[in-house]
This record gives structure tokens, C-alpha cells and sequence, in this order.
């Protein structure tokens, strides 16, 4: 009868074909059933108990395969809701052993899904991997190329590392592309067991395909960011093949949008933007195929916006030249009057990057920087403070600073306003007229102890306990003023600081509980120096 | 004027970017999640070390960022020290605070568009009953947090192509008598 039942669920299977998932109706149930669910408490009931049938079933003996691999569909979809099921993992790690494509695949999936490098499990897999990347069917060697980019850590590299570097050779096009994007994930995990082959990756920068180039470029900007001088001869390399991919000589499935390969040109303007920098003959290869990308950009479409930005952050990095900042000026302009929040956006970090090196760019724009920063988009107004706090002077660090505090009251993430208090102190630090306006300016906001008491509450930002202990510095330090008057006025405004301070720390002390006094008491007697300096001051001021 | 110390404005920053340089597992994605409007997960790819408990944590936090945002702000936001690009049905990326935005977001509609192709008009039941097959597809475009593949077409044809594997192979196992004597 058993048998009966189990050839009828299986016809039923069977019937539905390519149907519209090939999965049980039980399954099509389930995930029906938890899209209706009312609330994540029943959704977590609905999902427990699939979990525990799951488990009795996938434990009884001779479980078809294919019932197996809906099982394995169904553990990965609980763990996707947030739900533990590491009772299936070695199934889902058998599952990759088996021969049939369908099985393997979704073995794989789930094992890279389930586990992550160090796990326990991997040196079952790592054999299975190595087996499958010698495979005949190469969407086989697909697969278990994928997987070792998740799974395979430091300690077994050197089991695949060398069918890997053979696999670059392949026929075809998708396992060479995969073993590139592999060698360069090995590369990250330890670079010393992959240093000696990086010039496979130059050598996979010629690549007939377009495809495993475009890949190739992933691993060559990591180690062009580490060390750019070695790459400098492939400049010219990286400028013709942007020429080529601008003029359209890739073939047209690299579209996207009516931009030719943007993805790829962004890549390169990446790297070139490295390679230029700070280099007046490497730049120079440089100027005339971003020329040709600034005239030729689509500015309708967001792709064509994208590689316009790239090309801004490009010229702003490389040695200057005045024909190409000004195209990136315009381009700028562009985006700052765009109706687009996007590209207000992009706008304004175009223009942070253009003020270092034309400080006066900035002047043009106020309004419409001046806009942003009201406009109630919180991602848009924390763009445009970050462009301010690049571009504040001694002449207007006033007005920034006060702006900033403004905002750093009215929003709510403790995170955000930590650093944008420390930030503040740090500019008016920076570009104080004088010390005494900024012992004042400290005082009358009150504002080094908001900080200080962010700074305890989350646990001692090392920034902001330093900028606290020059603070004290400075005051211990005096000011090697001549001016009686003005040393005591000052003295007396420090006096002021030492008390607001040590009141604003008991007041923090009693009113709060009693592990964060610990750590209050603990950052103050461990800075013996800020003690030292609170209690000498405090005692001076006192008596003089 | 006293010089506290030098110039310390990118103190943050720049202890950031030096962490960076000394550890190369680095991802240039750090996670993709899709969730629907209701905050229902759909699909979950992570590219950086995540526990599942911190998982469940990063979905509640963004569901909530991201939700309640307005439909014509920045597809941006900033979310503990690191940017996350997403796009409608909420599709969201993970990224580090230097990549380009506009480029991430058209990598979602990169993404979306092939699911379309492979799908015929995706909508969100496809992606609810075949999430496996998003997954499949996910993997083709993105692979340990890079961009691997940006033609359309070459993803169909792979997809096209394991999925005929798969078919034969489904036929051959699905033939009545194979069933008959696999029950025996």
C-alpha cells in the first residue's frame, strides 16, 4: 500500500512537468500558506513545524532522490525566513556527491547557501569539488567552480588551486570566466598562496571573450589598489580596450540601455582613475578617451549618468588637466539641477571631489548645495554635510558648525550623531579663528559634553576621547598669553568646562545604570592624565 | 594658533580605508535581500560573514529604513557606515561607502531584466514559488560580490543550458517504468 501511495505521489510529480516549478503541491502549500500568514509569529509556527516534519522525513531510510532534492529546496527556503535547519546540511552535502546535473546543482546551491568557509562540513565537499572541476560536462565544472568561491578558505586552497590556474585555459568561455573570478577570490582569502600566478590574470586581460575580460578586471583592480606602481605598463592596454569598448567594437549582447558595455567602461575608468593618479605621463595616455566618453555619455538614461560620474571621479583623481575638469564641471552642474534625487545626489559628491582641486567650483552652486541640504531626504542632506565639512574655512566654519548641530539635535540615530558631533569639534579645532573663540564656542554649546556623553554612552569612540584630551590639554597648557585679562578670562571659562564637565558625568553616572557608571568611571581613571589635569585645574582655578 | 594635533578630519576615515587595504576579503557586495512591501523575504544572497542571528537582525533593520522611504527620494540610504542601493519590490544591495551607486542600481535593473527574460514577465509569485531558480540566476550575474557577467544574453544561454540538463534528466527519471521499478 505504501509503495501504491508512493507511485501515485510520484505520477502527480511527474505530471506536472516543467509545469510551474516541478515542485510538490505540498511545497506550492507551504510557501501559499506563509504568504498569508498574518503575522511573523504565525509565519514562525507555519515554518517550525515544516521544519520538524522535515527532519523525521529526511531521516527515514531510501528517500528518492528527487524527493530528497525538494527536501533540500524546502531546508533552504526555512533558513531563508531565518530559521535554523543545520540538521539537513549533510544531505544538501551528500546531494553534491551524486552524478545527475539537476541534483549536483541543487546540492551545491544549497550547500553555498548553508555553510560558509570554515564550516565544519567543507572537508566532505572539497574532494567532490575537486572531482568536478576535472568533469567532461563543463556546466558541471560551472558548478563546483561557484561553489569554491564561497566555500574554499585558506586551508583548502592549495587542494584546487592548481586544476583552477588549468581551468583558464578551458574552451569554453564560462568556466574560464569562473576560474578568473575563483583565482581572484583565493587571491583575497590568502594572497600568499596565490602570488606567484598573478600574471594569469594579465594574461586573461586578452581574452578573446569579452565576457572573461570584463572578469579579469575585478581581480586587476584589487591588486592595482594595492600596489599601483607594478601595473603602470598596462595603462596603454586598459586606454585601448576602453577606445574599443566606446566605439562600439564589443558585441552588441554587452549593451545595456543603448550604452555600449557600460558596466565594463566603468570597471576601467576605476582602474585608470588609479593608475593616473598622481602620475602626469600615465595621465596623458588618459585625456583623450575620457574626452570621448564625456562627449559620447547618454545623459537620459541612469546607466549613461553612471559612467558619467565615473568619468568625473575619474578626471578629478588623475593629474589635472583644465579641458577635461571643466567637462566635469558641466556634467556636475548637470546633476545638481537635475530633477532626480539620484542625481542630486551624485552631484553632490562630484562637486566634493572637484573642490580639491578647485576650491572656487563651489561657489557657483551654493543654492543649489544650499537646497539639498533642506531637502527632507535624510540620505540627500547627509551627502551634502559631508560636502560642507570639506569645504569649511576659517571664514565660514562658524555657520557650517552651527547648521551642523542643528541637524545633529533633530535626528535620532545615535550612530549618525556621534559622528557628526565629533566632526564638529574636530573642524572648529581645525579652523577656529582663535583658541579663545574656540574654548568659547565649546562652552556656550555646551557641545564637548553632548559629545562626551554620546562618547561614554556608546562605549569610547577613540576620536572623540582624543579630541577630549586635547581639549584639557590645551587648557592645561595655557596659552602663553601675556594678557593678564584675557589668560584669567580664559582661565575662568575653562574653570566652567571642568565643572559642566564633571557635572555632566555624575549626572550620567546616577542617572543611569550602573554598568555604563562602571565604564564612565573606568574611562576616567584609566585616563589618568584627563584626571590628573581636571583635578590640578579645577584646584588652580579655585585659589587664583 | 595651537596645533592640537594634525589634521585629523579623516581620522575615521582613513583608519577605515587602512582596515580595508590590510584585509583582502574584501567584498565589493556585501549582501543582496530581496523583500516585498509587507517586509517578506524573497531571496537572500550573502557575500560577506553573516550570522544567522545578525542576518535576521540586517533584515528587520533595512525593512525598516527602507520602507518607509518616500517614492521619490534617493534610491540611497546610509546605514551603519555602509551604503545600501534598492530599487522597487526591494531589490537592495549592501555596498562599501566609495562604490558608485548609480552603477548598483543598475546592476539591480540588470538582474531584474533577466529575470523578466527568463521568467516572461516576472512578477513576485515567480520569484516567491521559483526562488531556487532566482538563486541560480543570481549566481550567474554576481559571484563572491562582483559583477561577473553583464551580457543578458550569455546568463540566458548558461541558465538555458543547465536547465535542458536538467529536463532530460527529469524526463528520464519521470518515464512510468523507471518509477515502477525504482518503487520495487
Amino acid at each position: 500500500m505504501e509503495q501504491l501511495k508512493t507511485i501515485g505521489r510520484e505520477l502527480a510529480m511527474g505530471s506536472q512537468g516543467g509545469g510551474w516549478t516541478g515542485q510538490s503541491k505540498e511545497f506550492l502549500d507551504l510557501v501559499k500558506s506563509i504568504g498569508e500568514a498574518r503575522s511573523k509569529a504565525e509565519e514562525d509556527r507555519i515554518i517550525l513545524r515544516e521544519i520538524e516534519s522535515l527532519r523525521r522525513r529526511i531521516a527515514e531510510p531510501d528517500v528518492p532522490r528527487r524527493r530528497m532534492k525538494e527536501y533540500i529546496i524546502r531546508l533552504v527556503y526555512a533558513e531563508m525566513l531565518g530559521h535554523d535547519a543545520s540538521f539537513g546540511y549533510i544531505h544538501a552535502v551528500k546531494m553534491t556527491h551524486d552524478d545527475s546535473l539537476s541534483l549536483k546543482r541543487t546540492g551545491y546551491l544549497a550547500v553555498t547557501l548553508f555553510l560558509s568557509d570554515d564550516h565544519d562540513l567543507i572537508i566532505l565537499i572539497v574532494n567532490t569539488i575537486q572531482k568536478d572541476l576535472r568533469s567532461d560536462n563543463y556546466l558541471i565544472v560551472c558548478a563546483a567552480l561557484t561553489a569554491a568561491c564561497k566555500l574554499i578558505n585558506e586551508e583548502t586552497i592549495p587542494a584546487v588551486l592548481p586544476q583552477v590556474v588549468d581551468l583558464l585555459a578551458h574552451p569554453k568561455e564560462a568556466v574560464r570566466k569562473k576560474a578568473v573570478m575563483a583565482l581572484h577570490r583565493f587571491y583575497q582569502r590568502s594572497p600568499a598562496s596565490v602570488s606567484h600566478l598573478i600574471s594569469n590574470f594579465r594574461k586573461r586581460l586578452c581574452d578573446n571573450d569579452p565576457g572573461v575580460m570584463g572578469a579579469t578586471l575585478c581581480p586587476l583592480f584589487d591588486l592595482i589598489t594595492a600596489d599601483v606602481n607594478s601595473y603602470k605598463d598596462l595603462v596603454i592596454s586598459f586606454v585601448s580596450i576602453l577606445k574599443q569598448v566606446a566605439e562600439r567594437r564589443l558585441p552588441k549582447a554587452y549593451d545595456y540601455h543603448q550604452m555600449a558595455a557600460p558596466f565594463i567602461q566603468i570597471k576601467l575608468l576605476k582602474i585608470l582613475a588609479l593608475l593616473g593618479s598622481g602620475d602626469k605621463q600615465a595621465s596623458g595616455h588618459i585625456y583623450n578617451v575620457l574626452g570621448d566618453i564625456f562627449r559620447k555619455c547618454e545623459s537620459s538614461s541612469n546607466i549613461g549618468n553612471a559612467v558619467l560620474y565615473e568619468c568625473i571621479c575619474c578626471v578629478s583623481s588623475i593629474y589635472p588637466n583644465a579641458k577635461l575638469l571643466d567637462a566635469a564641471a558641466e556634467s556636475t552642474s548637470k546633476f545638481l539641477k537635475s530633477e532626480s534625487h539620484n542625481l542630486k545626489y551624485l552631484g553632490i559628491d562630484a562637486l566634493g571631489r572637484l573642490i580639491k582641486i578647485n576650491p572656487d567650483v563651489a561657489e557657483e552652486h551654493q543654492l543649489a548645495v544650499i537646497d539639498c541640504l533642506e531637502d527632507p531626504d535624510d540620505t540627500l542632506k547627509r551627502k551634502t554635510f559631508e560636502l560642507l565639512y570639506k569645504m569649511t574655512k576659517s571664514t565660514n566654519v562658524e555657520v557650517i558648525v552651527d547648521r551642523m548641530i542643528d541637524y545633529m539635535i533633530s535626528i535620532n540615530d545615535n550612530h549618525y550623531k556621534t559622528e557628526i558631533a565629533s566632526r564638529c569639534v574636530e573642524l572648529a579645532e581645525q579652523f577656529a579663528p582663535s583658541n579663545q573663540w574656540f574654548i568659547q564656542f565649546s562652552v556656550s554649546n555646551n557641545f564637548t559634553f553632548q559629545t562626551m556623553n554620546k562618547v561614554f554612552e556608546h562605549a569610547g569612540d577613540l576620536v572623540n576621547v582624543r579630541v577630549a584630551h586635547n581639549l584639557m590639554r590645551l587648557i592645561a597648557e595655557g596659552f602663553g598669553e601675556d594678557d593678564e585679562g584675557a589668560d584669567s578670562q580664559l582661565r575662568s571659562s575653562a574653570f566652567n568646562i571642568e565643572l559642566l564637565f564633571l557635572h555632566s558625568e555624575l549626572e550620567f553616572i546616577y542617572g543611569n545604570s550602573t554598568h555604563i557608571a562602571a565604564k564612565i568611571l573606568n574611562n576616567i581613571l584609566c585616563n589618568k592624565f584627563l584626571k590628573m589635569v581636571l583635578i590640578f585645574y579645577s584646584c588652580m582655578c579655585l585659589f587664583s | 594658533m595651537v596645533r592640537l594635533y594634525p589634521n585629523r578630519c579623516q581620522l575615521v576615515g582613513s583608519a577605515f580605508i587602512s582596515g580595508f587595504l590590510i584585509s583582502l576579503v574584501r567584498s565589493f557586495i556585501h549582501f543582496v535581500i530581496l523583500i516585498s512591501r509587507q517586509g517578506k523575504v524573497r531571496l537572500t544572497k550573502w557575500y560577506s560573514p553573516y550570522q544567522q542571528k545578525e542576518r535576521s537582525t540586517v533584515i528587520r533593520e533595512l525593512s525598516g529604513l527602507i520602507l518607509t522611504r518616500g517614492p521619490k527620494l534617493c534610491n540611497f540610504v546610509e546605514w551603519k557606515g555602509f551604503k545600501v542601493v534598492y530599487a522597487s519590490l526591494y531589490f537592495c544591495i549592501c555596498i562599501d561607502p566609495d562604490d558608485n551607486e548609480l552603477e548598483i542600481l543598475e546592476i539591480i535593473h540588470h538582474f531584474v531584466e533577466i529575470l523578466d527574460r527568463y521568467f516572461g514577465s516576472v512578477c513576485e509569485l515567480d520569484l516567491i514559488f521559483n526562488f531556487h531558480k532566482a538563486y541560480y540566476i543570481l549566481d550567474e550575474i554576481l559571484i563572491a560580490g562582483e559583477l561577473q557577467e553583464s551580457s543578458k544574453k550569455t546568463v540566458a544561454r548558461l541558465i538555458a543550458a543547465q536547465d535542458s540538463l536538467v529536463e532530460t534528466a527529469k524526463e528520464e527519471t519521470g518515464s512510468i517504468s523507471n518509477m515502477i521499478s525504482q518503487a520495487m
